[in-house]
């Protein structure tokens, strides 16, 4: 139970600092010349952030799956 | 005057020591000769120490400038940390090893010509071999010898680059090689490929996500950092601005996190972040502006220190548990809170949060990308930074003390050296990290690089969170899987296993018949000089019967029979006739008379001749 509410308090946190990022991103790039590299510029790192991430573990589980990744004794059978 | 020592010679003299001592005197001194030699950096100064000449050559041991001191301290900083982490360990073999491993290593960093260093270099090579056999396992002596075999022949290249270099410039010295397309500069890229291996540059970098899991836990903690960190060192002296470790570097990057989202031994995973790790460095020295260089030796000095935090934390759950696949681990957070606390600052360290150390020094390269316009390899770069918190910051941390409801062993707290070597290494992760200046100054160019701009800290900020997003939706995917990841180690693994067989089945087979075959023609002449008369008969009335001997001629021929029969006459005699034996004298007297009769005959006619 005890470990439950934690992680429930740690998302809570979490979300605030996602909010948080990408509103400082706002903020801070609020200067650039165009509305577009403004916009680009806020919250490039945050979309780059979480699709990176998908892609990452996507594919590398792919490539493992579809090729590299063997048994355990694989070296020791061939 | 020269008023300091040689910090590598300290460590590799030092180490005769360590067997002769015992108990908290061994302890005591071990942990001192780290100090000594960090106090005997800051009393050098600038230049070219420890000159001897050998033949023509001069040799120098000490070449002290900015860019070789910031290397040493890194080291002797690391080697004290490591110590202290290995200090319970009973085997003195275990400690001399690393001893002349980190000496080796700082005789690398001070090495001012190329044999110097190609000596220390194989010194290195031999004494990390120890670490890892030490671990006395099948799979370590095994991945030990793949492991030498792969630095005796990246040693061989950089000597043979050597011997190329000294043969078409006269000189040993060990600076800024030649660099550029043709066979001119065949030196270079012998001498490349071995600093290439050592800095483990995907295809050649196998031998460390091979080697290093299957080290001691203790062992690995060392290896970490002098290898591939020292390789860092001399492709910066040797090779600083060449395009081609650009690309290296980030392919090497992204390389080195795939594989670690593979890998199910958390040594392992971290092995590879090692390679990951490398690329932000090899990028620095392939873009060879001085803020990438700073920022290379930057991160190399992070790295040392985070890297080895890592190995400290994943080592101490193998220690505890004897475990270190993800398989077989999970929910150890209630046995080891402590070391988990103190590995998340490695890991905060390595993916580059800001006020760790790893964000001061790895944006400094990706800022330095952006500054040369290199929108590829900036992408890369910041693609490999998510993968490594992804890896490091993520993963191996989940799938240790969390993952499961229930832990998957009991475990308690390691050893307090442990846990204090861990202490000091986080600390100075942090350190770093909220005071860069003290790093920064120590850099060969001065820094004008603020990494704290608002900018720097909130993309990094974004791009962590989000990372943390993605990996939170996916975090089944990432569970362990009982299997291993071919790497290019198949190529000589499997391709060695081949080649005994070829060596063992064709080959031998091949030799074995041309062996029978040549005993056979051996046999028949012996057999036909015991009595060349007899025989050339025998071989004689075989002909003929051979010739006779076909149906046909037999029906036609009924003399035929008579053939066989003398020739079985013949056989018997060869075998019945008793040859003359003569003893060895006589035949050289015959010898000697033969020679006597043709320097007469050479004498008399070949006076006439002339």
């Amino acid at each position: 139970m005890e470990v439950k509410i934690e992680q429930k308090h740690l998302f809570g946190i979490l979300y605030v600092c996602l909010v948080v990022s990408i509103l400082a991103g706002l903020l801070v790039h609020s200067h650039e010349p165009t509305h577009a590299a403004f916009v680009w510029q806020a919250v490039f790192s945050a979309i780059y952030g979480f699709i990176g991430c998908v892609l990452i573990i996507v594919v590398s589980k792919e490539i493992g799956h579809h090729w590299l990744q063997k048994e355990e004794d694989y070296y020791e059978r061939h | 005057m020269i008023a300091w020592l040689h910090p590598g010679l300290i460590f590799i003299f030092g180490a005769l020591l360590i067997p002769v001592l015992k108990g908290r005197w061994q302890k005591t001194y071990m942990l001192l000769l780290p100090i000594v030699a960090l106090i005997d950096l800051t009393f050098m100064s600038e230049g070219a120490f420890w000159s001897f000449p050998v033949s023509e050559y001069m040799l120098t041991f000490g070449r002290v400038d900015k860019l070789s001191l910031i290397f040493a301290y890194v080291f002797a900083i690391a080697s004290f940390c490591m110590t202290l982490y290995a200090l319970h360990v009973k085997e003195n073999g275990q400690h001399v090893a690393a001893f002349l491993y980190v000496g080796s290593a700082l005789g690398v960093v001070f090495a001012g010509d190329l044999f110097s260093l190609y000596l220390f270099w194989e010194i290195m090579a031999f004494s990390s071999l120890f670490l890892i056999w030490y671990r006395k396992t099948r799979a370590s002596s095994e991945a030990g010898f793949r492991y030498i075999m792969v630095h005796l022949f990246g040693g061989i290249c950089l000597l043979a680059g050597i011997i190329m270099y000294v043969q078409s410039t006269g000189s040993i010295a060990f600076s800024i090689f030649d660099w550029g397309l043709g066979w001119s500069h065949m030196a270079s890229y012998f001498i490349l490929l071995g600093f290439l291996i050592n800095a483990a540059v995907p295809p050649l970098h196998a031998w460390l996500a091979d080697a290093y899991p299957e080290a001691t836990v203790t062992g690995a903690v060392f290896l970490t950092a002098f290898t591939t960190k020292t390789a860092v060192y001399v492709l910066i002296r040797g090779f600083p601005h060449v395009e081609l470790l650009i690309w290296l570097g980030a392919a090497m990057a992204i390389y080195g996190v795939v594989f670690a989202v593979l890998a199910n031994d958390a040594r392992r995973l971290l092995a590879y972040s090692i390679i990951s790790q490398g690329g932000y460095m090899l990028v620095g020295i392939g873009i060879g502006t001085t803020m990438a260089i700073n920022g290379s030796i930057a991160h190399a000095f992070c790295c040392v220190l985070y890297m080895a935090l890592l190995f400290m934390g994943a080592g101490a759950v193998l220690e505890m548990t004897g475990r270190s696949k993800f398989t077989e681990l999970g929910g150890l957070y209630k046995y080891m809170p402590s070391i988990f606390a103190l590995y998340m600052i490695g890991a905060f360290a390595i993916s580059g949060l800001p006020l760790f150390s790893g964000f001061i020094s790895k944006t400094m390269v990706v800022e330095s990308a952006a500054h040369m316009h290199l929108p590829i390899i900036w992408l890369m770069l910041e693609g490999a930074a998510i993968g490594t918190f992804l890896v490091a910051g993520l993963k191996l941390p989940y799938l240790t003390w969390f993952a499961r409801k229930d832990p998957v062993v009991e475990a308690k707290e390691p050893p307090k050296n442990m846990l204090a070597a861990m202490g000091v290494t986080a600390f100075l992760c942090i350190f770093i990290g909220v005071y860069p200046q003290a790093l920064y100054g120590m850099l060969p160019y001065p820094v004008e690089y603020a990494p704290y701009a608002a900018a720097h800290v909130i993309g990094m900020s974004q791009l962590l969170l989000f990372t943390f997003v993605g990996f939170w939706l996916l975090r089944r995917m990432l569970h362990g899987t009982p299997t291993i990841t071919l790497d290019t180690d198949w190529f000589y693994r499997i391709g060695g296993k081949k080649f005994i067989w070829f060596c063992e089945q064709p080959l031998v087979t091949v030799t074995e018949g041309i062996d029978k075959g040549l005993k056979k023609i051996a046999d028949s002449i012996v057999w036909f000089s015991r009595n060349p008369a007899t025989s050339s008969k025998i071989l004689a009335a075989k002909a003929i019967v051979a010739m006779t001997g076909s149906t046909v001629m037999r029906t036609l021929k009924p003399g035929y029979i008579q053939y066989e029969q003398d020739l079985e006459k013949l056989k018997n005699m060869h075998v019945e006739e008793p040859v003359p034996r003569v003893a060895i004298g006589t035949g050289i007297l015959l010898v000697l008379m033969m020679f006597t009769l043709y320097l007469v005959v050479y004498l008399t006619h070949g006076v006439l001749w002339i």
